[in-house]
C-alpha cells in the first residue's frame, strides 16, 4: 500500500512539474500578448487542475497557492484586473513559488511559503483596480533555478504491446532452451539457462506491471454516466464505487469499459425501479448500485450489483420457449443458472420498450462476446425483488496465461484455467450413454461428458458423441469446463501438467476459425493448440 | 534450408541451371527478334514448382523462403486444404496444400519417391506469412514478361478461379500457370476459408 502511495506523489509530482513548465511558458506568451485569450484560458485550465491534483492529494499549500493564481487570473480574464507590470511581477512570482512548492514536497524543511509573497497575491486580488496600497517588494529567491527534467514519460500504448509481444516470443524460446540444455545435460549451459529463465520471468512481470491501470481510471467515469441516465430515466440512483486501486492491464480495462457501461445502463434502466415503487416494495426511495473490483489469486473481479426488482424468471422461461431455445416441458425443470444463461444468447432481450438508454438490440451477447475475448467469465446472479449482480472475472494480463495441457490423438493442446472448473478420471464403467451424449455424476452433479477426440476429428456428419466404445483405455481423463453456466466435460487422451503459456493469436487464413484462441509453442518447439472454451462449447451445442 | 530473399536473384536450388539457361536462352531469342528496341526486355522471376503434373509459378517477390516443409501440426476443423500449423523460425504459420485447394490430382508416386521429403514455399503477404506445400525442388526461372499470356481464353474453363492467374508461360514447351498468391490471399478467400 505505501509503495502505491509512493507512486501516486511521484505521478502529482511530476505532472505538476510538467504544468508548471506549461505556466511559465504560457505567461511568458501572455506578457507579450495581453489580448491572448487562448493563452489565458490554457493557464486558467493548468492552475485549475493543479489546484484539483493537490487538494486531492492533500498538498495545501500548492492547492492554496494555486486557487489564489487562478482568482487573479480569473479576474483578468473578466477584465477586472489590468494585466500590468506590477501585476506581472507578482503573478511571476507566484508561479516561482508554486515550483518551489512542487519541488519541495519531499523536502520538509523548505518551510513555509514567503508571506509577504501570499500578501501580495491576496492585494491584487482583493484590491481589483485600487492602487493605493502597496505592493511589498519581494525578494526574488530563485535566481539560481536548477532545470530539471521530469521522472515520468508518457507512452503509447502501442509500444507496451509491441514489448509485450516481444516478451512473449522470448518465453517461448527460453523454454525452448532450458528444455535442450535439460537434454543435453550440460552444466554450463544448464547455469545459463536457468539464469536466463529468472532475468525473463523478472523482465515478464515488469512488462506487464507497466501496463497495469488502475480500475478506477474507469470506474471514476461513472459518477457523472449513472446520473446522467437516472435523470433522463427519472429514478434516483446512489453509485457506490469500491476497490478503485484495484490494478489490471490496460487493454482488458479498454476492451471492458463499453461492455460495463451497458451493464451500468442496463442496471437503471431495467433493474432499478422508480422511486414510487420502490417506497411501494418497501426500499429505500433512493437504488443502490455498487461497482467493485477486488483480486482473486490471478484474476480481477468486477461486479456491479444493484438492488432493483431482479431478473423475471418467468419472462425469461417465457422468452426462451418462444425462441424455441428449450421445450414448455424442459423449461421448468431447468436450474436457474442455465435460465440465467439465455439471457447472454444472441436476439434474447427482455426490454419491452426502446429507451434513449437501453432496449437498442444491443444485447448482452455482445457483452459477454466482448469478454470471451479477452479469456474472461461473465456471471448473473438474481433474486427476483431484491436484485441483480453481473460478475465480471478477468485476467489481470492478456499475454500471460495459466493452462491445462493435454493430449489428443497426438496432438497437443490446452485449456486456460480462467475456464477449467476441475479434472477427474473415471472408470469407463461409470459413463453413462444417454441420447447422443454422455453423462457422468460427478461429485453428485449430471455433467454432460464428450470425448473430445470425437468432437474434433470424426466427419461431422458421422460424429458419435454418445458411443463410449470410442474411448480408449479404461480409465478417462476429463478436464469439466465452463462456460456461460453450464458445464462440460471433456475426455482427453493423456493429461500433461499445468503451465503459464504465451497465446500467440491464430494469424490470417486461420484467425476466423474460432475454436482456437491461438496457439503456443512448447518448450520442446511442438506446437500446441489452444481451445477456446466458449467456442468448443458453442460447436458443441450447435453440432446438430 | 534454402533461402531466396525478395528481388534476389540468387538461385534456389542447383537443379534449376538448366532450365535458366533455356530461359535466358529464350529471353535472347525475344530480344533479337525486336532488335529495333533499345531497352533490354523486362525479366520476370518466378519460383517454379509441380501442381499434380502441371508447372506453376509464382514471383520471387511473393516468396519469402523455401524449405524443408517442417513438422506439421494438424488442426482439426479447418478446411481441408489447410494441413496445420508449422513453426518456421518461431512463427507459427498455416500451411496450404494447393493441390487439394484447386481440386487437382497429385501425380502418382513412384516407388523410390515415396518417401521422399516435401518443400514448403512460404508466401509473405502484407501482414502475415502462409506456407505452400510442394512436392520437388522448386526451381528458379527467369523469363521475359512478354513470354507471359495475361489471358488466355481457356481461363474459364478450369478449377482454378481466373483471378488467381496471373497468365500462362511458355517456356520450351514447358507449360507454367503463373499464380497470383496475393489474390488467392485475399479477403474472398479468407472468407472463403472461414465459412467451409
Amino acid at each position: 500500500m505505501k509503495s502505491r502511495e509512493q507512486e501516486y506523489k511521484e505521478i502529482f509530482i511530476a505532472e505538476a512539474l510538467e504544468y508548471f513548465d506549461a505556466l511559465n511558458r504560457h505567461i511568458s506568451d501572455l506578457e507579450r500578448n495581453p489580448q491572448d485569450d487562448h493563452v489565458l484560458a490554457e493557464i486558467f485550465r493548468l492552475l485549475h487542475n493543479l489546484k484539483a491534483n493537490a487538494k486531492a492529494i492533500g498538498y495545501l499549500q500548492i492547492s492554496d497557492v494555486s486557487h489564489k493564481l487562478e482568482t487573479a487570473f480569473s479576474l483578468i480574464r473578466n477584465k477586472e484586473l489590468s494585466f500590468s507590470d506590477e501585476v506581472v511581477t507578482v503573478l511571476f512570482d507566484g508561479i516561482d513559488m508554486l515550483g518551489e512548492l512542487i519541488s519541495n514536497i519531499d523536502n520538509p524543511g523548505a518551510g513555509e511559503p514567503d508571506p509577504v509573497l501570499l500578501r501580495n497575491l491576496d492585494i491584487i486580488v482583493d484590491n481589483l483596480s485600487d492602487s493605493t496600497i502597496e505592493l511589498a517588494k519581494v525578494q526574488k529567491y530563485n535566481t539560481s533555478r536548477k532545470l530539471s527534467l521530469s521522472d515520468l514519460i508518457y507512452i503509447q500504448i502501442k509500444k507496451l504491446d509491441h514489448l509485450l509481444n516481444l516478451v512473449g516470443e522470448l518465453m517461448i524460446d527460453r523454454d525452448r532452451i532450458l528444455s535442450i540444455s535439460r537434454d543435453l545435460n550440460n552444466d554450463e549451459l544448464m547455469s545459463v539457462s536457468s539464469h536466463l529463465y529468472r532475468i525473463t520471468e523478472e523482465l515478464q512481470y515488469s512488462v506487464m506491471d507497466a501496463r497495469l491501470v488502475n480500475v478506477g481510471s474507469l470506474f471514476n467515469k461513472f459518477p457523472r454516466i449513472v446520473r446522467d441516465i437516472a435523470v433522463a430515466e427519472k429514478k434516483e440512483v446512489n453509485l457506490e464505487l469500491i476497490g478503485q486501486d484495484i490494478q489490471i492491464d490496460r487493454n482488458i480495462l479498454q476492451i471492458i469499459t463499453d461492455s460495463l457501461l451497458h451493464l451500468v445502463r442496463n442496471a437503471i434502466t431495467h433493474g432499478i425501479e422508480k422511486p414510487e415503487e420502490r417506497l411501494k416494495a418497501g426500499k429505500p426511495k433512493e437504488g443502490r448500485l455498487a461497482l467493485t473490483a477486488r483480486n482473486d489469486r490471478e484474476n480481477v473481479i468486477i461486479r456491479l450489483t444493484d438492488d432493483g426488482k431482479g431478473i423475471d424468471f418467468k419472462q425469461v422461461k417465457r422468452a426462451a420457449i418462444d425462441r424455441k431455445m428449450v421445450t414448455a416441458d424442459a423449461v421448468d425443470n431447468l436450474p436457474q443458472a442455465e435460465l440465467l444463461s439465455f439471457l447472454f444468447e444472441p436476439g434474447f432481450s427482455l426490454a419491452k420498450e426502446v429507451t434513449e438508454y437501453s432496449g437498442r438490440g444491443v444485447g448482452l451477447d455482445v457483452v459477454k462476446n466482448a469478454i470471451d475475448s479477452i479469456g474472461g467469465r461473465i456471471n448473473i446472479e438474481s433474486e427476483r425483488g431484491k436484485g441483480t449482480s453481473f460478475i465480471l472475472r478477468l485476467p489481470t494480463s492478456i499475454a500471460v496465461k495459466g493452462a491445462l495441457l493435454f493430449e489428443v490423438d497426438d496432438i497437443y493442446y490446452a485449456i486456460p484455467l480462467i475456464h477449467t472448473e476441475s479434472v477427474v478420471s473415471m472408470d469407463i464403467s461409470e459413463l453413462h450413454e444417454v441420447g447422443d451424449v454422455l453423462l457422468a455424476d460427478i461429485k453428485g452433479e449430471t455433467i454432460t461428458v464428450v470425448y473430445l477426440n470425437e468432437l474434433l476429428n470424426a466427419p461431422q456428419e458421422q460424429m458419435r458423441l454418445g458411443d463410449a466404445t470410442k474411448l480408449k483405455g479404461q480409465v478417462q481423463n476429463i478436464i469439466i469446463v465452463s462456460y456461460n453456466n453450464r458445464k462440460l466435460g471433456l475426455i482427453v487422451d493423456k493429461l500433461y501438467r499445468q503451465q503459464d503459456i504465451v497465446v500467440k493469436s491464430l494469424k490470417k487464413p486461420l484467425d476466423n476459425i474460432d475454436i482456437y484462441g491461438g496457439v503456443t509453442l512448447l518448450g520442446t518447439g511442438k506446437v500446441c493448440l489452444v481451445l477456446d472454451v466458449p467456442a468448443i462449447t458453442r460447436f458443441f451445442t450447435n453440432r446438430r | 534450408m534454402v533461402q531466396a530473399k525478395n528481388g534476389n536473384n540468387q538461385q534456389v536450388q542447383e537443379p534449376e541451371v538448366n532450365t535458366t539457361e533455356q530461359a535466358s536462352a529464350g529471353a535472347d531469342n525475344a530480344r533479337e527478334n525486336n532488335p529495333k528496341n533499345a531497352r533490354p526486355e523486362e525479366l520476370v522471376h518466378l519460383v517454379v514448382f509441380k501442381l499434380g503434373t502441371e508447372s506453376y509459378g509464382i514471383k520471387i517477390e511473393q516468396v519469402k523462403e523455401v524449405t524443408v516443409t517442417p513438422a506439421i501440426t494438424r488442426m482439426p476443423r479447418t478446411p481441408h486444404f489447410i494441413k496445420g500449423v508449422a513453426n518456421i523460425r518461431g512463427d507459427i504459420i498455416a500451411i496450404m496444400n494447393l493441390e487439394e485447394r484447386f481440386g487437382i490430382r497429385p501425380a502418382p508416386v513412384s516407388d523410390t519417391e515415396a518417401v521422399s521429403t516435401t518443400y514448403t514455399l512460404v508466401i509473405e503477404a502484407k501482414d502475415y506469412s502462409i506456407g505452400v506445400v510442394v512436392r520437388e525442388v522448386p526451381q528458379s526461372l527467369n523469363i521475359a514478361m512478354s513470354k507471359i499470356d495475361k489471358a488466355p481464353a481457356f481461363l474459364q474453363d478450369i478449377s482454378i478461379n481466373e483471378n488467381y492467374i496471373e497468365g500462362i508461360a511458355k517456356v520450351n514447351n514447358q507449360l507454367i500457370v503463373v499464380l497470383d498468391m496475393f489474390k488467392i490471399l485475399t479477403n474472398d478467400e479468407i472468407k472463403q476459408l472461414a465459412s467451409e
